[in-house]
């Protein structure tokens, strides 16, 4: 076994050839644990990473340095509209650099609607479980320790309880955890067991051939067979080509890009599935409420994600049903996400110790009449892409009652006041004033939306006329041409996906070894 | 198969989250045309290091922007001190090309006497108006019926509370500590793989002594 190297823009100077086994286009979830069967399994890989190679060296805890050099267009992806700020990770390891550690398996709820409606057969628990024990082994996923939670989400814990409602801690994929609390801006310790400190450089020693600061552009094809995937590399600083072009040639390409690069790199190479690529993209829509309380919260500190309710998950038909949980609440992510005038932001800022934000992320992909989100190319450039995303009456009705939920849920737990994120906010005194909400303005760009959680796109399927990649995660017209990550999943999850995509990962890569 | 291939079967989108239909490509006109009622800019001096990416005019609509979005407030640093339209200025520097462009086409709209008489009868640029106008014009966007104005707010709003709050000489106003101290390593060894040894780190890491909370062994 030769041993693999991660290589760097800074280092690769000269235009390269490279010829392997496998092809695998992006680091994140998806393309990581792909990557790691694959040359356990003796094939020799070749990686390729748009973003560059960040670690912990790096990881000082501050933001502006995480969003520059680890999040998509520095943290400000978003729909055309700016109607849904899109975050979403950029770098070696993906979304799991920085994500906020919940894992989750995939609900069977979830998996019984893609056997029914789209006719998936081979993604069942049965078939995923001996994976999922796998990988948790593997990365320390256990629960976090109700004794461990920070104020931010005790506040969601007491609220759930206070009123009734299921609750649960959340398992988060963390060893030797200092409960920082900085998740988001990348590990400084290497706690979290991101791809980044795990499965990729378990691959390395293996075998991998990682090139980061190396953005794949276009896929060449010829009849049923992919032949080269062309590439150009980045410098590690300004982002921008340095000139030097990649070319791998792989007997199989796996495209793991996530659900808006994926899509958008098979539309640059014309593999456009008569225009479903990029089609029914799901966002999990995200609405946020900020509340006031008495106490200190001091929620820029301590594990970002430790609880969570699917006590509104399902509600039923012909409504989107939402989860619950809350985000770390660093300055400068608030103070961007907040709303209001200029003044009323400061005098919110000033109360940063004091406040307490909690999440509804929404279920969507599941009602009969959603289109979700389009992604299409842009003019001009090879990063940024042209998204939109439809919101329904089923959108604004859950979103209303989510809002109301949350505030009620802040006020249980003891909040003195409560704010939407409507451009013009609506603030609460009390429970007795929900119902000024519904007098809101609930339109596009009238109330923050956000998303962490990017899926479909690429959506797997058993009919080739209504998805993109088969149920074994092939694209449906070409032969050795695969994509594993968010973008392969018809429909939202309902829950934080990473362990999803790992999952799927890990059962692909033994027929994609196959296909070699 | 030619590399760099044109948007296969998608419309171009060259100006982004402004042109929406027929009235988003006309208050772009307004913006980036020719200036049909044109009136002057306020500039301020630029930066001692220079500006990036923004010209004297665009940077002098930002600093104006700044100014009212961030107003004085006690126990903040003014927008002057965190020279915040020097920081929108690099910050637009490592954006992709496209969005620049949309946001240079939006910052001279936004200043544009025409449209800001169309909308709010101010016959003046944005620079030169009197706070009180430019917080009006500034509400009018934020509250207005056309989605196109909102987003148009959105954005210039988010750049600069980003290039305001990425200082940490804002933290000490919202009683923020910052990260914990002592943890960074600003040494911790890099590791690429190549046969050498992998180090502590890249998922081996240790806390010397420091409490855990998830049952990890040390």
């Amino acid at each position: 076994m030769t041993a693999g190297r991660i290589f760097t823009g800074d280092e690769l100077t000269k235009d390269l050839t490279l010829e392997c086994d496998v092809c695998v286009v992006g680091s994140g979830s998806g393309g990581a644990w792909t990557a790691h069967e694959l040359v356990k399994q003796g094939r020799s890989v070749v990686m390729l990473e748009e973003g560059g190679y960040h670690t912990r060296r790096e990881f000082d805890m501050t933001e502006p340095r995480a969003y520059q050099h680890l999040y998509q267009e520095l943290g400000n992806r978003a729909t055309d509209d700016l109607s849904m700020t899109i975050l979403q990770g950029k770098s070696v390891g993906g979304g799991t650099t920085v994500n906020w550690c919940s894992s989750f398996r995939t609900p069977e709820r979830i998996l019984k609607h893609w056997r029914e409606r789209f006719g998936i057969e081979t993604v069942s628990t049965g078939v995923l479980t001996p994976h999922w024990e796998q990988i948790e082994r593997r990365l320390h996923v256990a629960e976090w320790p109700l004794e461990s939670i920070n104020a931010n989400n005790k506040v969601l814990w007491d609220g759930l309880g206070a009123l009734g409602y299921e609750r649960g801690l959340i398992r988060r994929n963390v060893n030797n955890c200092l409960n920082l609390g900085y998740c988001g801006l990348g590990c400084p310790v290497d706690a979290k067991q991101s791809m980044l400190v795990t499965v990729i450089p378990d691959a390395v020693e293996q075998g991998l051939s990682l090139y980061a600061n190396t953005a794949a552009r276009v896929l060449d094809w010829d009849g049923r067979r992919v032949t080269a995937v062309r590439a150009e590399v980045l410098d590690p600083v300004s982002k921008k080509p340095t000139g030097v072009k990649v070319v791998v040639k792989p007997k199989v390409t796996v495209v793991s890009g996530g659900a808006i690069n994926s899509p958008g790199l098979l539309m640059r190479s014309q593999l456009l599935s008569e225009g479903r690529v990029g089609e029914r993209t799901w966002f999990h829509p995200v609405m946020i409420m900020m509340a006031e309380f008495e106490h200190e919260v001091n929620a820029f500190h301590g594990a970002p994600q430790s609880v969570y309710s699917h006590h509104f998950v399902d509600r039923g038909p012909g409504k989107m049903g939402f989860f619950l949980e809350v985000p770390p609440v660093q300055p400068m992510l608030a103070a961007t996400v907040a709303t209001g005038s200029g003044l009323d932001t400061l005098e919110l800022m000033t109360k940063l110790k004091h406040l307490q934000v909690m999440l509804a992320i929404h279920v969507d992909g599941l009602l009969p009449d959603e289109e979700g989100g389009t992604v299409r190319l842009r003019e001009g450039s090879q990063s940024r892409y042209s998204i939109k995303y439809a919101f329904t009456p089923a959108h604004w009705e859950a979103f209303r009652t989510a809002c109301k939920e949350m505030a009620k849920l802040q006020f249980a737990a003891g909040a003195k006041m409560v704010r939407s994120l409507h451009l013009a906010p609506v603030t609460l005194k009390s429970a007795a004033d929900l119902d000024r909400l519904d007098a809101a303005a609930w339109a596009p760009v009238q109330v923050r939306v956000a998303t962490a959680h990017q899926m479909g796109g690429c959506a797997m399927g058993k009919d080739p006329s209504s998805s993109v990649v088969d149920p074994h995660l092939k694209y449906h017209t070409l032969d050795n041409l695969f994509v594993v990550d968010g973008s392969v999943l018809p429909t939202s999850l309902g829950v934080n996906p990473q362990e999803t995509i790992f999952g799927l990962a890990r059962w692909a890569a033994g027929h994609i070894g196959q296909a070699v | 198969m030619k590399m760099y291939l044109p948007p296969p079967g998608t419309k171009p989108t060259r100006r982004g989250f402004l042109k929406k239909g027929l009235l988003g490509g006309a208050l772009l006109a307004l913006g980036s045309g020719a200036f049909l009622f044109t009136r002057k800019s306020v500039l301020v001096e630029a930066p001692a290091d220079g500006l990036s990416v923004l010209t004297e005019r665009e940077f002098a609509v930002l600093t104006a922007l700044s100014y009212r979005l961030i107003p004085r407030r006690e126990g903040f640093p003014g927008v002057e001190v965190v020279q915040v339209a020097r920081a929108c200025d690099r910050i637009l520097s490592l954006v992709d090309v496209t969005a620049l462009t949309e946001m240079k086409q939006l910052l001279l709209l936004f200043e544009n006497a025409l449209p800001n008489f169309l909308f709010g009868r101010r016959a003046s640029t944005f620079s030169t108006m009197s706070t009180d106008d430019q917080d009006a014009v500034l509400a009018e966007w934020q509250t207005s019926r056309l989605t196109v104005r909102r987003t148009g707010y959105t954005a210039l709003r988010g750049l600069v509370m980003a290039g305001y709050f990425a200082s940490d000489t804002t933290w000490a106003g919202m009683g923020y500590p910052g990260p914990h101290a002592g943890i960074h390593d600003a040494n911790a060894p890099v590791w690429k793989g190549g046969g050498a040894d992998r180090p502590l780190g890249n998922g081996t890491w240790r806390a010397p002594a420091a409490p855990t909370v998830d049952g990890g062994t040390p």
